[in-house]
């Protein structure tokens, strides 16, 4: 290993850590700057923010506000609102994370046995697309479907003699819309890292199935899938370290902001921006934000924990 | 890294001729249903404004026209102006993340940097833990003053933990350490076997992490959200104009008016903002053929582990 006594390095070795050193510095900077300055704002939590105009930020926060120990975090769980924008987030996230696994593994399965390689080229990219279009794009394409007087579904609706439903006022389909629409962009983006995977596992196993009569259900239960179950368990891992987290955009830009659909669409990242942008209340976006950061942190340690004890290659960290 | 792109496996397939075409015929509908949404509103954007107000959307347009296009492009500086807002963005913003991540994801793939695990601890807990939007927002507007700036838009968005371990994993396994050893008998110092060395042989990770940067940026529209009012609508990228569409379509359709002459001309509203969604994606559109193998790369790294 390096040597870690000053005294025994040359001079050009001395030069060289130093510039070593220096080529960090930009990036040190900028994270200091835009990730650890903002650490400080955790203390918004636990204050009544009371800023003084005209005073800096530090000292309205530090001195002007009182310390008011856990009464924002209470107040959250106690107001009906935003507790069920927690539960919204859980449950959005929870089937995100399963149907995507599902959703994206068999694809990957099923599209690794295509014969024409160009014809799986295709399919990846075809279906990675729509993950490198914003929300915002992807909020008017749904605007084209479900528009109430334009949109093609009413117009189909009444070409069929049914009634035209108004979309953005009816709260009842959009938990379906919105688990259809996150499958629709990322499912491309976690299919192709599956699919790399498969073709890293030893081709002498299915060989070896092919020769013992294996049909395709066996090969994929007794091979594909435990091999695949160290990417899978990375994937998951790393998403249940967001759980409290949820895509601005989809539950924002895609429901048009509509009142109507609040209920059902409203999760932590909306909650927190609408009571910072239009309440100006600080201290309880501010709890809801470090509830998301120490949730998803506790349980991404959590999970990495438990996969280390079931299967140590599985693990994260 | 070759390797990895090696995924023939015809001959174990264990589907049979007519399975592998029920398979491909799923596999073209799923695209189909992929493309399906940015294809209506293509083919909206190509039908004129009293068709779509007598039929509503539709793939196949009753009257085709291409009145929203030529609308857009000849009333107002708006489509321009915002058009140019998003390629400043995103090349600056690129270019900048790269020149800062670069530097810091070779240092740390040299054993001899002093402070590899220091540095690594001090990347990694931003990944875990953030202060959440309102202290980020407060820092930003009251102690760096990025509000209505060009930079509330580029700098927030610069650097990734992710992207500069990936580039670190690639550094390492395809620079070998006996070339840059070799250098340093030549007396080359790190930061010139960096620009000289590493760089060079290194340029499909660094390609693949500009691409997708290229694309958060162009895709980006929170930050204008958050830190540009309505009063300097001048800074807003094209994402941000599609956001504030209707306010964006009303100012238009008051200049063609004034272009027209006339009071009641019949600008096609609906039209334009589909088209303006057009406009929006076809950049990427264009782009994503010649990038879809960086992105591979990218994706495939990134799931690799140490």
């Amino acid at each position: 290993m390096a040597k870690r006594s000053h005294g025994s390095l040359s001079a050009s070795a001395r030069k060289e850590r130093r510039q070593l050193n220096i080529m960090t510095l930009p990036a040190v900077i900028w994270y200091g700057l835009f990730c650890y300055l903002p650490l400080f704002g955790i203390a918004f939590a636990f204050k009544d923010f009371t800023p003084v105009p005209g005073r800096s930020l530090f000292e309205n926060l530090f001195i002007n506000s009182p310390w008011v120990g856990l009464r924002n975090f209470s107040y959250l769980f106690r107001n009906p609102l935003s507790r069920s924008v927690i539960l919204n987030t859980l449950f959005y996230n929870s089937i995100f994370i399963v149907a995507g696994i599902v959703v994206s593994v068999s694809l990957a399965i099923l599209l690794s046995e295509v014969h024409q390689k160009k014809f799986r080229a295709l399919v990846q990219m075809t279906l990675v697309l729509p993950y490198f279009i914003s929300w915002v794009v992807i909020a008017y394409c749904v605007y084209a479907f479900l528009s109430t007087d334009l949109g093609l579904i009413n117009h189909i609706l009444t070409a069929l003699g049914a009634d035209p439903v108004q979309w953005y006022q009816s709260p009842e389909s959009w938990r379906g819309i919105l688990i259809v629409l996150e499958i629709w962009k990322t499912t491309g983006y976690t299919m192709i890292i599956y699919l790399c995977s498969i073709t890293n596992i030893d081709r002498t196993l299915y060989e070896a199935a092919a020769l013992d009569g294996a049909t395709f259900l066996q090969r994929v239960r007794f091979i594909t899938l435990p091999q695949l179950r160290p990417t899978i368990a990375t994937l998951f891992i790393l998403s249940i370290g967001s759980i409290m987290s949820s895509d601005f955009g989809l539950f924002y830009q895609v429901p048009m902001d509509s009142g109507a659909l609040q209920e059902v669409t409203q999760t932590l990242d909306v909650y927190v921006y609408k009571s910072l942008m239009y309440e100006a209340n600080f201290s309880y976006s501010s709890a809801a934000a470090f509830l998301q950061s120490s949730v998803g942190c506790i349980l991404l340690v959590i999970s990495n924990i438990i996969t280390r004890r079931i299967d140590k290659d599985s693990a994260l960290i | 890294m070759k390797k990895n792109r090696k995924y023939v496996m015809t001959q174990e397939s264990s589907l049979g001729k007519g399975a592998n075409i029920v398979v491909i015929i799923f596999f073209t509908l799923i695209m189909v249903l992929a493309f399906m949404p940015v294809l209506l509103v293509f083919m909206v954007s190509l039908t004129s404004e009293k068709s779509i107000a007598e039929y509503g959307f539709s793939f196949i347009p009753h009257e085709f026209s291409l009145d929203s296009y030529y609308y857009l492009f000849r009333t107002g500086s708006t489509l321009p102006r915002a058009f140019l807002n998003s390629v400043i963005i995103t090349v600056s913003g690129t270019a900048l993340g790269l020149v800062i991540m670069c530097p810091c994801a070779y240092a740390l793939s040299r054993k001899e940097f002093a402070h590899i695990k220091a540095l690594m601890v001090f990347l990694l807990i931003p990944m875990l833990f953030s202060g959440g939007l309102v202290s980020s927002y407060m820092v930003n507007t009251q102690i760096l003053h990025l509000k209505n700036t060009y930079l509330a838009l580029i700098l927030p968005g610069m650097c990734s933990t992710w992207y500069i371990m990936i580039m670190r994993n690639y550094f390492r396994m395809s620079v070998p350490d006996s070339l840059i050893e070799a250098g340093k008998l030549e007396g080359v110092s790190p930061f010139q076997s960096f620009l000289l060395i590493v760089l060079p042989i290194c340029r499909p990770v660094v390609i693949t992490v500009a691409v997708f940067q290229i694309f958060a940026y162009w895709n980006s529209w929170y930050p204008a959200l958050i830190y540009i009012d309505s009063n300097h609508s001048e800074l807003y990228p094209l994402q941000y104009v599609l956001v504030n569409i209707d306010r964006t379509v009303q100012a238009m359709t008051r200049d063609a008016a004034k272009v027209a002459g006339a009071v009641n001309v019949n600008v096609p509203g609906t039209a334009m903002k589909m088209t303006l969604v057009v406009i929006t994606i076809l950049p990427i559109m264009l782009l994503f053929p010649f990038f879809q193998k960086f992105l591979r790369t990218g994706l495939t790294i990134g799931a690799v582990k140490e």
